[in-house]
C-alpha cells in the first residue's frame, strides 16, 4: 500500500469548554450577522436596529427590570427543559406543563380565595408544581408502559391543554363582562408582590433564582443528581449499575414539569393577573433553546433567560423606533439555536492529515 | 340529532369534507414516509409546511397566479428541508431539536415576513388570495353520491391521493426505493452494497420537504382566502403521527390519513349542528387519538431500524 | 492427496485459487494475523480451524478486501492483487459469508439480492431475479421462499440466501465464517450436502470453524490457527481429531492453577436448570446448573455465542430467565434488580467496559462509585460526600496502580487497561462473597492482564467465589479450581483443575466429546 498523505476529517476526540466557546461565539456572531441582513430586509438600518435593540433591553433602568420580568418564564422553562435533557428524556412539553400548572394553581386560588396572602401564595405556587408535574407524568406514563417516545407525546399534551384551558375559561371560569376568552383579575391578595417596590419585578423572580439554585445542586451534588447524568451519558451502564431508569424518567417528567408549572403561575399571578390563553408566548420552546445554549447548565440558564428577556423586551423598541416588526426577534432566537447545533458541530471536527497504509 | 346527522345529505358532506380536510395530512405524511425511510426523522415538518403556507400565499397575493404560488411553495418545502438535511446528514447534529428549532424559525419567520409585506394591515385587512377553484371531473363529478366525495375537488386534492399509489410504487417496485428502504433500515448494509448514503438521503429529504410544501399550499391558497400566523395548526404533527400510525407504509397512511381527516369533518358538521359537545373537546379529540394510536400500535411498529440514527461512516 | 506439512509448495501454483504469503494484519494493541501463508487449491474446501482470537475472521476479511493488510501479499490465481473494498473482491469472484449476516431483515430474499445485484432500468426486474435464484436453488438441490422477507426464515435459510447472493454475484471462491455457529445438526447436514454439490460443480470453498467433526466431515485439507499464526496446513485424510485439538489448543497450558490457600467452601452461588432467551427470542441458556463456593474460581470456557452472554446478564439481574432459580447465599434472586443482587454481595465485572461498566464521561472518582452512590458512606444528608468519595477515589488510585493524572480525570482519556482497573478497584473494593466476570481481559496487554489475574486470586483467597466466563481458554484454565465448559447453553463437562486434560476441553468446546460432571 502506498504511504500518500491524505486529507481527512476527523472527529475530535476531545470537545473541552474550549471549542464549546467557540461554537457559542459562532452563533451569536452568526445570528448578529443574519439579524443585520434581516434588518435590511425590512428596511431598516441594521445599527439603528441593534441601537434600538439595546435601548429596548438594557439601555435603562426600567426597561432593564422589564427585561427581567419577560426572564422569568423563560428561566423556569428553561430549567425545567435542562434537568429532563439531562437524563435524556426529551421533554418537550414545557408549554402545556406551563399552563397545566396556571390552571391548577388558578384552582387553588379560586377554591381558597380568602386565605391571607403568604399561605395563598404558597399554596398557588404549589398547586402550580403539581398541575405540571402531573401533566408532565402523563408523558412519563406513556413513556414507561406504553414505550411510547416522550416527543410527540409531550407535543400532542401541548396542543390538548390548551384546549382544556380554552373550555375552562369559556365556562365556569369566565369573565362574564369581558368579550374575551379569560378570567376575571385576581385579588389583590394573590397577585405575587414585587420584589422592588414600585416594579413589576415580581416575586417569580426570586423563585426563578431559588429554582436555579436547586437544581444545580440537584444534578451536581445529589445522589439523584448523579443517577440523572448517568442515564443520560450512558443508559447502557446506568442499568447495568442498577440505577432504575423508569423510575428516574418518571421522577425527571415530574420535576421538569413541576418548573413549567411555575412558570405558569408567574405569568398570571404576576404578570397578567388573570388566566387567559396568552399568558405563554411560547415560553415553553423558548426554554429549549435556552436549555441548549446554556449548554444544559442550570446556573447558565439565568444569564441566558436574561439575554432573551431583554432580546424580547426589546423587540418593541425595535418595532416602535424602525418599524421592524417584533417577530423578527423569534427568527433570530431559531437562527441562534440553528447556528449554534452546527457550530458544535463544526468545532467537534479537525482537519488532519493521514497515511494511508 | 341521531336522523339529522344521517341524512344522506350530511353524510356526502362529511365525507366530502374528510377527503378534502385529508389533502394536507396526506401530502405531509407522503413525504415524510419516504424521508423516514431513508432514516431521518423531518421533525420540522409542520415549520416546513408553514414556510409554504406563507410563500404559497405571498406570491399568489403578488402575482395572481395560483399556478406559481403551488410550484413556488412546493420549492420553498424542498429548500427549508435542506436544513436539516444539512444539519442531520452532513453534520450529524441531533434531528429532533433541529427539526424543532426549525418550527420556531418558520413560525417567527413567516410572521416577521408577513408584517414586514403587509406594513399597512390589521387582522382585518389582510389581503385575500383567490381560491383554488375546485375541478369537478367531468362525468364522474355527476354519480350520485361518490361524484360530490370524490370527484369535484381541486388540483391538489387529486394530486394527493394520486401520489398514494405512485409512491407506493416508487418505493417497493423501482431500484431507488429499494434502495431508499435500505438506507432506514441497515444503512451500513447498503454502504457495503455501494449505496451513496449521504447522497441518497438528502434526495429523500428534499422530497420530503416538497411534499410539505405542497401540503403547506393547499392550507393556505387552497383552502382559505388568506395567511395567518400559525396556520397550519399542528398538521405537521399529526402527518408525523399517521406514519407512524400507517406503519410506514403508504397504504396504511391513507387509511390513517382518512381517519384523522374523518373526525376532523365529523366534529365540523357536529359543531354546525348545535350539537352540545363544547367545541373545545371535539377540537382536541385529533390529539387525543394521535397519542391513542401511538400507544396501541406500539406493539406491532415495525419502524425502519435505522430511524434517526446518524450514520456514521468509519 | 499429498499431505504438506510447513510453507506451501508453490509447484500447485496454477492449480490455486487464492494464495496469501506472509500476510500481516495488526490492530491496535495485537498482532491478529502474523505471517499467515496458506492457499486454497481449485475445487476444494478448505477449512480454517482455530479458536476465538486466533485470525480466522481477520484473515479471511483480509480476502475480502474489508481490511487491508499491513504486510505480506495476496496472489489470486497466480497475480497479486490489492483489493481496496469489498467490491473489488465481489469482482475478482470472491464471495464471503459473515457471522453476523449483512442482510436486511424487512427485505425479502429476492429485494436483498437485487439490492446488490448491477441490474439495469429504474423498475426492479424481480421476475429475472426470482428466475435465476430459483434455477440456482435447483442446482444445487435446495428450496426457498424467495418471497419470504428475511427476518422470517429460519437462521439456516438466511445463511442460504447469504451464500445465493454471493453466487448470483459471481463468486467462484467462497468464504463461510463460523456457518454453522447458528445451526441446528440437521441444517448443518444441508449444508453440507450444498457444499459439497458446490465443489463438484468447480466452486472453491474456504470454511472457518472451531469445530472438528466439521473439518473432518467436509474438508479436504486444513489450515490451523493459533494467537495469528499457522500451526500447519494437513490434508484432512491424515489426521484426527486428536491431532486437531492439540494443534488448536496447543500443548502449554502458561502456567499451572495455584491451590488456594484455604479449601473451598460453603456455595454462595447456586444455579439450577436456568433457562433463558436471547434477544431473538431463542433458548439461550437450556438449562444451566452449577454451584460457586468460596474460595475457589470457576471457570467457564466456550467459543462465545454459546449463552455466556445471556448467562451472565441472567446473574446480574438485567436478564429475566424464563425457568431455574439463583440462590445468593442461599436467598433467591432470580427475579431481582440488579441494584438488590448487588446489595445481596453479588459484584461484577462487564464485558464491554466501555458500554457497560463506564460512564466515559465521568471523572475517576465518579466512576468508583457508580452504582454506590446512595450508599450512606458517600453521603452527608442528602448530599453526595464529594471529600469522602475524593479521598475514596485517592486510596483506590493508589491501592489499584490506576495510571491517571488526578481522580477528576474524565475516563475517556484512560488506557483500555486503566479502565478495566477502575472497574476492578469499584467492583473488587466491596464487601462481596461473590464475582462474576465476563471477559476480564479482553483486549487488554500483558501486563494488565497478568494484575487483573493476580488481584483475581488474591480476592479468591479472600473467600470470595469467582465465576469466570472467558472465551480466553489459556486464561480459564490458569485461573481455575474447576472448570465448566459451555456449548450451546449448557454445560457440557465439568472438570476438578488436577483432571484437566487440554484436548478433552477443546473437543467439548468443539461439541464433541462425552459429558463429564
Amino acid at each position: 500500500m502506498t504511504g500518500r498523505p491524505r486529507w481527512r476529517l476527523a472527529r475530535r476526540p476531545v470537545v473541552g469548554p474550549r471549542q464549546q466557546v467557540q461554537a457559542l461565539a459562532l452563533a451569536l456572531v452568526g445570528a448578529a450577522l443574519v439579524s443585520a441582513l434581516l434588518l435590511r430586509v425590512a428596511n431598516a438600518d441594521p445599527v439603528a436596529g441593534f441601537v434600538a435593540l439595546y435601548q429596548g433591553s438594557f439601555g435603562s433602568w426600567p426597561v432593564a427590570v422589564e427585561s427581567l420580568v419577560k426572564a422569568i418564564p423563560l428561566i423556569l422553562t428553561g430549567l425545567g427543559t435542562t434537568v429532563a435533557f439531562r437524563g435524556r428524556v426529551w421533554n418537550i412539553g414545557q408549554e402545556g406543563q406551563l399552563y397545566a400548572g396556571a390552571i391548577t394553581a388558578y384552582w387553588a386560588y379560586v377554591t381558597f380565595p380568602s386565605l391571607p396572602r403568604l399561605p395563598l401564595i404558597l399554596l398557588i405556587l404549589t398547586f402550580a408544581m403539581v398541575g405540571g408535574a402531573l401533566w408532565g407524568l402523563v408523558a412519563g406514563i406513556i413513556r414507561v408502559k406504553a414505550h411510547v417516545d416522550e416527543i410527540i407525546t409531550t407535543i400532542m399534551l401541548n396542543y390538548i391543554v390548551v384546549y382544556i384551558l380554552s373550555l375552562l375559561l369559556s365556562g365556569v371560569w369566565r369573565d362574564p363582562t369581558s368579550y374575551y376568552q379569560q378570567s376575571p383579575t385576581v385579588g389583590a391578595s394573590a397577585q405575587f408582590p414585587a420584589l422592588i417596590d414600585g416594579t413589576r419585578l415580581h416575586i417569580g423572580f426570586a423563585v426563578g433564582l431559588i429554582a436555579a439554585i436547586a437544581i444545580y445542586v440537584l444534578i451536581e451534588k445529589t445522589p439523584l443528581g448523579y443517577e440523572i447524568r448517568a442515564l443520560g451519558l450512558n443508559p447502557t451502564a446506568a442499568g447495568f449499575q442498577g440505577i432504575h431508569v423508569a423510575r428516574t424518567v418518571l421522577v425527571l417528567m415530574l420535576v421538569s414539569g413541576s418548573l413549567a408549572g411555575l412558570a405558569g403561575a408567574g405569568e398570571l399571578f404576576g404578570n397578567h393577573y388573570r388566566l387567559k390563553a396568552g399568558i405563554s408566548l411560547g415560553f415553553g420552546y423558548t426554554g429549549i433553546i435556552i436549555a441548549m445554549l446554556a449548554g444544559l447548565e442550570p446556573l447558565a440558564i439565568v444569564p441566558a433567560a436574561i439575554f432573551f428577556g431583554g432580546l424580547v423586551n426589546g423587540s418593541y423598541m425595535l418595532q416602535i423606533a424602525t418599524g421592524v416588526p417584533a417577530a423578527l426577534v423569534s427568527a433570530i432566537q431559531a437562527i441562534t439555536l440553528l447556528f449554534l447545533l452546527g457550530g458544535r458541530a463544526a468545532v467537534s471536527y479537525q482537519i488532519r492529515i493521514v497515511r494511508d497504509g | 340529532m341521531g336522523e339529522s346527522l344521517l341524512q344522506a345529505a350530511v353524510v356526502i358532506n362529511v365525507l366530502a369534507t374528510m377527503v378534502r380536510t385529508s389533502t394536507p395530512l396526506l401530502f405531509g405524511a407522503i413525504g415524510e414516509v419516504v424521508t423516514e425511510r431513508s432514516g431521518v426523522m423531518n421533525m420540522g415538518l409542520e415549520g416546513t409546511m408553514l414556510t409554504a403556507a406563507f410563500v404559497g400565499f405571498l406570491v399568489a397575493e403578488r402575482s395572481h397566479s395560483l399556478l406559481l404560488a403551488v410550484v413556488t411553495a412546493c420549492l420553498a418545502g424542498g429548500l427549508f428541508s435542506l436544513i436539516l438535511a444539512f444539519m442531520a446528514i452532513t453534520l450529524d447534529v441531533d434531528q429532533i431539536i433541529t427539526g424543532l428549532a426549525m418550527n420556531l424559525l418558520a413560525s417567527g419567520g413567516t410572521l416577521f415576513w408577513f408584517r414586514i409585506a403587509y406594513t399597512q394591515t390589521t387582522s382585518q385587512e389582510t389581503p385575500l388570495v383567490a381560491l383554488l377553484k375546485p375541478w369537478p371531473i367531468p362525468l364522474l363529478s355527476e354519480i350520485p353520491y361518490l361524484g360530490p366525495i370524490l370527484f369535484s375537488h381541486n388540483a391538489l386534492t387529486y394530486l394527493a391521493f394520486l401520489l398514494v399509489p405512485v409512491i407506493w410504487f416508487g418505493l417497493y417496485r423501482t431500484k431507488r426505493g429499494l434502495q431508499i428502504r435500505s438506507l432506514g433500515e441497515d444503512p451500513r448494509a447498503a454502504d457495503m452494497g455501494g449505496i451513496n448514503v449521504r447522497r441518497l438521503r438528502y434526495l429523500a429529504v428534499v422530497f420530503g420537504g416538497m411534499m410539505a410544501g405542497l401540503g403547506g399550499a393547499f392550507v393556505s391558497v387552497g383552502s382559505v382566502e388568506r395567511f395567518f400566523p400559525d396556520m397550519t395548526a399542528g398538521r405537521g404533527w399529526l402527518a408525523i403521527v399517521i406514519v407512524i400510525a400507517g406503519n410506514w407504509k403508504p397504504g396504511r397512511i391513507l387509511l390513517a390519513t382518512l381517519l384523522f381527516a374523518f373526525l376532523d369533518a365529523f366534529q365540523l358538521q357536529v359543531q354546525g349542528v348545535g350539537v352540545q359537545i363544547p367545541y373545545q373537546i371535539l377540537l382536541a379529540l385529533p390529539y387525543v387519538l394521535a397519542i391513542v394510536v401511538l400507544i396501541a400500535g406500539r406493539a406491532r411498529s415495525i419502524a425502519p431500524e435505522s430511524l434517526g440514527l446518524p450514520y456514521l461512516r468509519e | 492427496m499429498t499431505s504438506s506439512h510447513g510453507p506451501v509448495d508453490s509447484s500447485d501454483g496454477r492449480d490455486l485459487v487464492i494464495e496469501t504469503r506472509e500476510l500481516t494484519k495488526r490492530f491496535p494493541g495485537v498482532v491478529a494475523a502474523d505471517r499467515v501463508s496458506f492457499s486454497v487449491r481449485q475445487g476444494e474446501i478448505h477449512c480454517l480451524l482455530g479458536e476465538n482470537g486466533a485470525g480466522k475472521t481477520t484473515l479471511a476479511e483480509c480476502l475480502y478486501g474489508f481490511y487491508k493488510p499491513d504486510s505480506g501479499e495476496i496472489l489470486y490465481r497466480g497475480r497479486r492483487v490489492a483489493l481496496a473494498s469489498p467490491r473489488d473482491a465481489i469482482r475478482l469472484g470472491i464471495g464471503m459469508v459473515h457471522q453476523h449476516f449483512v442482510l436486511i431483515r424487512p427485505f425479502t430474499v429476492i429485494e436483498n439480492v437485487l439490492l446488490r445485484a448491477q441490474t439495469p432500468g429504474i423498475t426492479l426486474d424481480m421476475r429475472r431475479v426470482e428466475k435465476d435464484l430459483e434455477s440456482l436453488c435447483r442446482v444445487y438441490g435446495t428450496s426457498l421462499d424467495l418471497r419470504a422477507q428475511i427476518w422470517q426464515l429460519s437462521v439456516g435459510e438466511q445463511q442460504w440466501v447469504e451464500i445465493l447472493n454471493a453466487i448470483h454475484g459471481g463468486a467462484r471462491l467462497l468464504i463461510l465464517d463460523e456457518p454453522t455457529s447458528v445451526l441446528t445438526p440437521q441444517e448443518t447436514e444441508g449444508l453440507f450436502q450444498v457444499l459439497r454439490r458446490m465443489r463438484q460443480s468447480g466452486l472453491s470453498i474456504v470454511f472457518i470453524t472451531h469445530k472438528l467433526r466439521e473439518v473432518l466431515e467436509l474438508s479436504d485439507r486444513v489450515t490451523v490457527l493459533r494467537r495469528g499464526r499457522v500451526v500447519d496446513t494437513v490434508s484432512t485424510s491424515a489426521v484426527t481429531k486428536e491431532d486437531l485439538a492439540r494443534m488448536m489448543v496447543g500443548r502449554d497450558v502458561v502456567f499451572q492453577v495455584q491451590p488456594g490457600e484455604a479449601a473451598p467452601g460453603r456455595p454462595v452461588l447456586e444455579v439450577r436448570d436456568l433457562r433463558a432467551f436471547d434477544d431473538r427470542g431463542h433458548q439461550a441458556l437450556q438449562g444451566i446448573s452449577l454451584s460457586l463456593r468460596q474460595n475457589e474460581i470457576l471457570g467457564v470456557a466456550g467459543v462465545s455465542g454459546n449463552g455466556q452472554r445471556e448467562l451472565f446478564e441472567t446473574l446480574i439481574g438485567i436478564r429475566k430467565p424464563s425457568e431455574g432459580e439463583v440462590l445468593l447465599n442461599g436467598e433467591d434472586v432470580t427475579r431481582a434488580s440488579p441494584r438488590r443482587i448487588r446489595q445481596r454481595g453479588l459484584a461484577h465485572i462487564p464485558a464491554d467496559r466501555m458500554a457497560q461498566g463506564l460512564v466515559l464521561d465521568f471523572s475517576v472518582a465518579q466512576n468508583l462509585i457508580l452504582g454506590r452512590q446512595r450508599e450512606r458512606m458517600y453521603r452527608r444528608g442528602p448530599f453526595l460526600d464529594q471529600k469522602r468519595i475524593e479521598g475514596f477515589a485517592k486510596e483506590m488510585i493508589t491501592a489499584f496502580e490506576i495510571l491517571t493524572p488526578s481522580s477528576r480525570q474524565r475516563t475517556r482519556f484512560l488506557s483500555g487497561g486503566n479502565l478495566q482497573k477502575v472497574i476492578l478497584a469499584r467492583e473488587l473494593s466491596r464487601k462481596i462473597d461473590c464475582l462474576v466476570a465476563s471477559q476480564p481481559t479482553r483486549g487488554l496487554d500483558i501486563g494488565v492482564m497478568e494484575y487483573v489475574h493476580r488481584r483475581l486470586l488474591e480476592k479468591r483467597d479472600e473467600g470470595v467465589g469467582i465465576l469466570l466466563i472467558s472465551e480466553d481458554l489459556e486464561e480459564v484454565l490458569a485461573l481455575s479450581n474447576r472448570v465448566a465448559v459451555m456449548f450451546k447453553g449448557k454445560i457440557a463437562g465439568l472438570f476438578e483443575s488436577k483432571d484437566i486434560q487440554p484436548q478433552e476441553i477443546g473437543l467439548l468446546m468443539a461439541g464433541m466429546g462425552e459429558k463429564v460432571t
